[in-house]
């Protein structure tokens, strides 16, 4: 009898991990086997940033907003609709084809005043004991980013020019503040944050790019609340943002790249999924963007929300394609207003 | 748990496979075991078709022939990579060799279980399963670590550290199907030892010639880590003539390289768990996978995991199977009713 009860339990236990796998593999074919655990527990946490965001929002807006830099109208899809299947139907989008988007002959500021651009730093959203958001099949967000950063720089070092930079190699949480200092004490000249989108109320697939500024939106603050989760900055933090804010050489060449991820991102992705809605470039206060004192955005790639577009996440050709829309945003953005570029760019792919 | 005799086992082959960076095998219940190198080669052309006269070759023999071959390794680094749609069709072919090796009667319908690596897990179980569902009638994957505590039945209070090519992946076991907290994985393993001993090899001796293959062969015959009394001399060719180099300080140094990073995971893993589980755990740790075999291995982590009190490192029998034979246990406890066809 002493010999039977662990037996007993060990059969016991043995029936759970069987289960466990089964209900594990429903979840991967998007089958829920039962309701996963409820995706609510840093409610407090987020509230607090959340009311820290929009009182930001609130202070920045009144004085900040009169400088005539930013129109409040964003780049939206009307523009870019207007030329859609006028594209070629493999290499990514030239950069001729929405250069008159972009406002045409104008010089990133940065080549102005002859600065280059050197270091390049790719940060993977979340990671670790942060997932992010998740799809219904269980795909993390963290992963994704991961793998689609790894691929974009693999893509990048193959130009010998640049030197790349991961704020995190594997799955590990970092903080908001740790990536910062990251892109800081390596001396970034670019950085670029990846992240997923997740719209519970719509099942369809956005895309939209970030660069650090105050927002009034509130789907904008929303995500900016989720996305500054796990940072350690408190209220009087932002005190110090109203005043770095002010780094206007930063936010226009910011707006710039961020133009230029965005055009490149959906203007291809469009020709993979028609079903994918531009949402444009915006302004928001997240907190990856704000430390950092080069250009930087935060594209928000994908939508996890979005069932088709989970499962075409989960494969590598589509994850690729996102790391090589990204490739020539970047590149875009670097090479605008040179002349020699598009041949240089032929000739340096495959 | 035998309620396959129910369904007649006769039409059902049960197979457990370890996809892995560097070595897949397949286990399966006729009694089959067998493995292969995780390399796939097409012939580059018409001619390399003529000269290697197959479509596709797989393991040594697609090395042997790199020359006349788009070679693949499709899962370098633990994910699926390179060429992408190249790769996917990689995966699929090692698949459908292995299941062949593994002779099913023609009706005979297949039972699948694959562990893979638990990065690949995270983002390709799609494209995994994708690959495995033309050649099984149903199909679970599920992390190699976890497959292999399994299958030594090491359901509680234990630790399986798997050191294959690619990663390092280790997993905590405690009486439930592994949490993505109880599962770790570390990229230096196998494949970066190659790299480590590559390169002091090419500092020491700049003129003589060697490549990655004769580093890892020369790895597998001579790896140890701390001491050991013999000494490593290998046939090295200089200038076309064989000599012999004495490696044996670089093949401890590029073995050692490992350590640190594999001592500190798995401390803080088992730190996570209170004082009473840590005591058990500690006395259940299971090295598997190639890097296992690596001499004085399992006495450096046991002595380095004794700082704080006792604790007992096993190696797994067979570090080429124990990955399959999980797998195939897990495909054959499997009440039948959890098997949906594909
Ligand atoms: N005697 C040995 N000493 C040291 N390393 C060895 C030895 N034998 C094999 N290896 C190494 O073990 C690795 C292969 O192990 P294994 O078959 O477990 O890996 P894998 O499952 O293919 O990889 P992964 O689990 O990362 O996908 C290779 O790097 C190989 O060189
Ligand atoms: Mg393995
Ligand atoms: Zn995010």
């Amino acid at each position: 009898m002493l010999f039977m009860i662990p037996k007993k339990r060990e059969l016991k236990v043995r029936k759970a991990i069987l289960r466990g796998v089964y209900e594990d593999n429903l979840r991967i074919i998007g089958k829920n086997p039962v309701i996963l655990a409820g995706r609510a527990p840093v409610f407090f946490k987020k509230m607090f940033l959340f009311f820290s965001i929009t009182l930001l929002s609130i202070l920045v807006n009144g004085n900040y907003l009169k400088l005539p830099l930013f129109p409040e109208k964003q780049t939206t899809a009307s523009l870019i609709t207007q030329r859609p299947s006028s594209l070629p139907a493999e290499k990514p989008v030239k950069p001729s084809d929405y250069a008159a988007f972009l406002g045409g002959k104008e010089m990133p500021l940065s080549r102005m005043f002859g600065l280059e651009v050197k270091t390049i730093m790719i940060d993977p959203g979340h990671g670790g004991s942060d997932s992010g958001t998740t799809g219904t099949m269980g795909t993390k967000e963290k992963d994704i980013t991961l793998d689609i950063a790894k691929k974009l720089r693999e893509r990048l070092r193959k130009y010998g020019r640049y030197n790349i930079l991961i704020t995190r190699e594997q799955d590990t949480t970092l903080p908001l503040n740790q990536r910062v200092e990251l892109a800081r004490s390596s001396r970034a000249d670019l950085f670029i944050s990846i992240h997923l989108n997740y719209l519970p109320s719509k099942p369809i697939n956005i895309i939209e790019t970030y660069y650090f500024g105050p927002s009034a939106d509130d789907k904008t603050l929303r995500l900016a609340e989720q996305e500054n989760a796990g940072s350690h900055y408190g209220l009087s933090d932002f005190k110090e943002i109203i005043g770095k804010i002010g780094e206007t050489l930063k936010l226009q060449e910011s707006k710039e790249f961020a133009a230029s991820i965005q055009k490149n991102l959906f203007l291809n992705s469009k020709k993979q999924n028609a079903n994918v809605y531009n949402f444009g470039v915006k302004r928001a206060p997240f907190i990856v963007l704000l430390g950092v004192d080069v250009p930087a955005v935060l594209a928000e790639v994908s939508c996890l929300s979005n069932r088709e577009e989970e499962i075409e996440l989960n494969t590598e050709s589509h994850r690729e394609n996102i790391a090589r829309y990204l490739e020539a945003g970047i590149l875009d953005y670097l090479n605008k207003g040179e002349v020699s570029y598009e041949a240089k760019r032929s000739s340096g792919r495959r | 748990m035998k309620q396959k005799e129910a369904q007649g086992e006769g039409n059902i082959l049960f197979v457990g496979i370890d996809l892995g960076t560097s070595r897949s095998s397949i286990s399966a219940s006729n009694n089959t075991r067998e493995w292969i190198e995780s390399y796939v080669g097409w012939p580059k052309d018409f001619i390399s078709l003529q000269v290697v006269g197959k479509p596709v070759l797989f393991g040594a023999e697609a090395l042997k022939n790199r020359l006349s071959l788009d070679l693949c390794r499709p899962l370098e680094h633990g994910v699926i990579k390179e060429g992408i749609e190249k790769s996917e069709e990689a995966v699929k072919e090692i698949i459908k060799h292995l299941i062949e090796l593994a002779k099913p009667q023609p009706e005979q319908k297949i039972y699948a279980v694959v562990g893979v690596p638990a990065d690949t897990l995270k983002v390709n179980k799609l494209a995994i399963r994708k690959a495995v569902s033309e050649f099984a009638h149903s199909l679970m994957v599920v992390s190699e670590p976890f497959a292999v505590a399994y299958g030594m039945n090491l359901l509680n209070n234990s630790l399986v550290i798997d050191i294959g090519a690619g990663t390092t992946d280790l997993c905590i076991m405690h009486g439930t199907i592994p949490s993505e907290e109880d599962q770790k994985t570390i990229l230096t393993a196998g494949d970066y030892i190659d790299e480590q001993l590559y390169s002091y090899l090419t500092e020491k001796y700049p003129n003589s010639k060697f490549n990655k293959n004769m580093v890892r062969q020369f790895k597998e015959q001579y790896s140890f880590v701390r001491e050991i009394s013999e000494d490593i001399r290998v046939e090295i060719p200089v200038d076309g003539k064989p000599v012999m180099h004495d490696i044996k300080n670089e093949v401890k140094r590029a073995c050692e390289s490992i350590l640190p990073a594999l001592v500190e995971t798995t401390t803080e893993m088992i730190a996570r768990f209170d004082p009473e589980f840590q005591v058990k755990i500690k006395n259940n740790i299971v090295l598997a996978g190639g890097g296992s075999l690596i001499r004085g291995l399992r006495e450096y982590l046991q002595n380095a995991l004794k700082e704080y009190g006792p604790c007992n490192v096993t190696c797994v029998e067979d570090p080429l199977f124990s990955g399959s034979n999980g797998a195939l246990k897990l495909a054959q406890d499997m009440p039948a009713k959890y098997w949906e066809p594909l």
